[in-house]
């Protein structure tokens, strides 16, 4: 036991060692090329020059962003596919992106994300926790991948399309061809303030998940066994729904709807943790982080003169493995 | 000159507007009498100099069968607008004026001349044109010693403008060199923050006025760097609605520029 903890830590310092790395990485490469040295001796100068603007305005928030929405979207894949005990569960697949982007969309396009800084990152929890709710009843206690799929297709059918008939009737001119950025998302052009209005929730998120980590072991051996060893079986699946919600909600408020990280990252992560949800949490935060740190890096570097959206890197990585895995689990579906 | 007024008869009497730049020079050189309708955006106060002289003139969405239910006897349109509007139109046998799009004054001057041969007021056209001429002359005269600067523009989805456009011509007879044509930036294009604030122009030409309807495209106008960029240099403040059409409106942006240089 205490040699699978220290295990755990190692891996845990390796992928922060990693994560710090890859941040160094993504904030040195941009759009031009900047003298990374007058940029911090600018800054420390109190001197807004041209790199200290572009490496403190723009790319710092920006790769902060995306470390922040990986490290949930990798959280919640974890903690969901521990709840539903389902291994194709992900925040995309099964529809709660798409009703914290449904939720983030109805506030900031008819004016009311202006009221306060918390009214988008709530509107988006409101909405995957719809959607989270919807995912019970129509599952329910089957752990069936099939049901679970179909549930997700439903909410994801429904989800878009009143995020398309929301913009349509937004007054702004845009909004319609914005649809791009809800369902695929994107981390470019965001600034600190889209980092402050979402982390709030994010962190809230991420303890809610963490504390159940235990829970989640225990669920692994059937609901029965993790009430028999004295868990509240109901009140905690209700915090963890509510990590999720926030989490996610906050994440997609600000960045729209960014695929399967939450499907791969747990799947990547699982042989090093020994199986065990518990430790496979704050791993699968930390793996998030990177591989969307890595796959913003990718959109910038692979786009032409429009950026494209860093839903269509994950998908292209993430879609084929969602693919695999359903081929590997073929027995349970029939 | 006097216009008999068997001409007055043979001008088009039941003009439809379907953009708004055809919009703008209709209400300046026609008739309210002449005008069947005018596009939506003729009272987008953002993007329509001439809002104010629409009154209760009815408004299309440039869709077939409102324009149809018009029985128009000329249809304007912009190139590159609602095109396959006007393919239809043109089957159906309406009379349709396609307007290019205009990349420098000189061509404004060409388009008044097609405007006034289409409307039936060649004078009016010929009128303005001249009042254009001698205005831009005037303030050549008035801010030519001081000295150049160099400028940016930055629109909604980071779109900046460069050589070969109507905002290209205006930014240099106002005297600026304009960064993104440097760039080697020809027509619209989108550039990111990061190449904006690199560019680090005297002067950053954005309409804040625009983000305040809520998009992304336009909240990216309220980006912090912006402000910080403004801070460190200067911010200009042309309305869209001045510079966004050929027309004599963009004399007034020439001169806003100018006297800010």
């Amino acid at each position: 036991m205490i040699l699978q903890t220290n295990d755990s830590r190692l891996l845990n310092a390796v992928l922060l060692v990693a994560l710090l790395l890859v941040l160094m990485l993504a904030v040195s490469n941009g759009a031009v090329d900047i003298d990374l040295g007058k940029a911090i001796g600018d800054a420390w100068h109190r001197q807004a020059s041209v790199e200290s603007l572009i490496f403190f305005d723009i790319r710092l928030p920006r790769a902060l962003l995306a470390a922040l929405v990986g490290a949930t979207l990798g959280l919640a894949g974890a903690a969901l596919q521990g709840l539903l005990r389902n291994p194709l569960a992900e925040p995309g697949i099964i529809g709660v992106s798409n009703g914290a982007a449904l939720g983030a969309v109805l506030v900031f396009y008819y004016g009311y994300s202006a009221y306060a800084w918390f009214v988008l990152p709530v509107a988006g929890l409101t909405g995957a926790l719809l959607a989270v709710l919807c995912i019970f009843i129509l599952v329910g206690q089957s752990r069936s991948i099939i049901t679970l799929i179909l549930a997700g297709v439903a909410i994801n059918a429904i989800g878009g399309a009143l995020i398309a008939l929301a913009l349509n009737f937004a007054e702004s001119p845009y909004a319609m061809q914005e649809i791009l950025f809800w369902l695929l998302g994107s981390v470019a052009n965001r600034s600190f303030r889209e980092v402050q209005i979402a982390l709030p929730f994010m962190l809230l998120g991420w303890v809610m998940m963490l504390y159940c980590g235990r829970f989640l072991n225990a669920l692994t051996l059937g609901e029965d066994t993790a009430k028999s060893l004295g868990f509240d079986v109901a009140r905690l699946r209700l915090v963890l729904v509510l990590g999720v919600a926030a989490s996610v909600g906050a994440a997609v408020s600000v960045a729209g709807n960014i695929g399967f990280i939450g499907l791969v990252v747990p799947h990547l992560v699982r042989p090093f943790v020994g199986y065990e949800p518990r430790r496979l949490m704050l791993a699968s935060a930390l793996v998030g982080a990177i591989l969307l740190l890595l796959a913003d890096l990718a959109v910038q570097s692979l786009s032409g003169t429009t950026e494209m959206k860093l839903g269509v890197i994950t998908s292209l990585v993430g879609a084929p493995f969602f693919l695999l895995l359903i081929l590997k689990s073929r027995n349970t579906l029939q | 000159m006097c216009v008999s007024l068997s001409a007055l008869a043979d001008r088009p009497q039941r003009i439809v507007s379907i953009g708004l730049c055809t919009d703008q020079l209709l209400l300046m050189l026609a008739d309210r009498g002449q005008i069947a309708s005018l596009s939506v955006w003729a009272k987008d106060s953002n993007m329509s100099y001439m809002i104010d002289a629409v009154g209760d003139i009815p408004l299309n969405n440039a869709s077939i069968e409102e324009i149809v239910r018009l029985q128009p006897d000329l249809v304007l349109a912009s190139e590159f607008v609602a095109w396959d509007t006007v393919g239809f139109l043109r089957q159906l046998g309406y009379p349709v004026e396609q307007v290019p799009v205009v990349k420098s004054v000189d061509e404004i001057y060409q388009l008044l001349g097609s405007f006034g041969a289409w409307t039936g007021n060649p004078d009016r056209a010929q009128a303005m044109a001249g009042q254009m001429r001698r205005r831009l002359a005037e303030i050549d005269a008035r801010y030519a010693d001081r000295p150049a600067k160099s400028v940016i523009i930055y629109s909604p989805n980071g779109f900046t403008i460069g050589a070969d456009t109507l905002e290209h011509d205006l930014f240099e007879r106002a005297g600026y060199r304009n960064l993104a044509a440097e760039m080697g930036i020809s027509g619209f294009q989108a550039i990111s923050l990061e190449q904006l604030v690199a560019a680090d122009p005297d002067v950053l030409q954005i309409d804040r006025r625009l983000s305040t309807q809520d998009s992304l495209a336009t909240a990216a106008l309220k980006h912090p760097v912006l402000d910080k960029l403004i801070r460190r240099r200067e911010y200009l403040d042309i309305p869209t609605r001045l510079r966004i059409c050929g027309g004599p409106m963009i004399v007034d942006a020439i001169e806003m520029m100018a006297a800010r240089r």
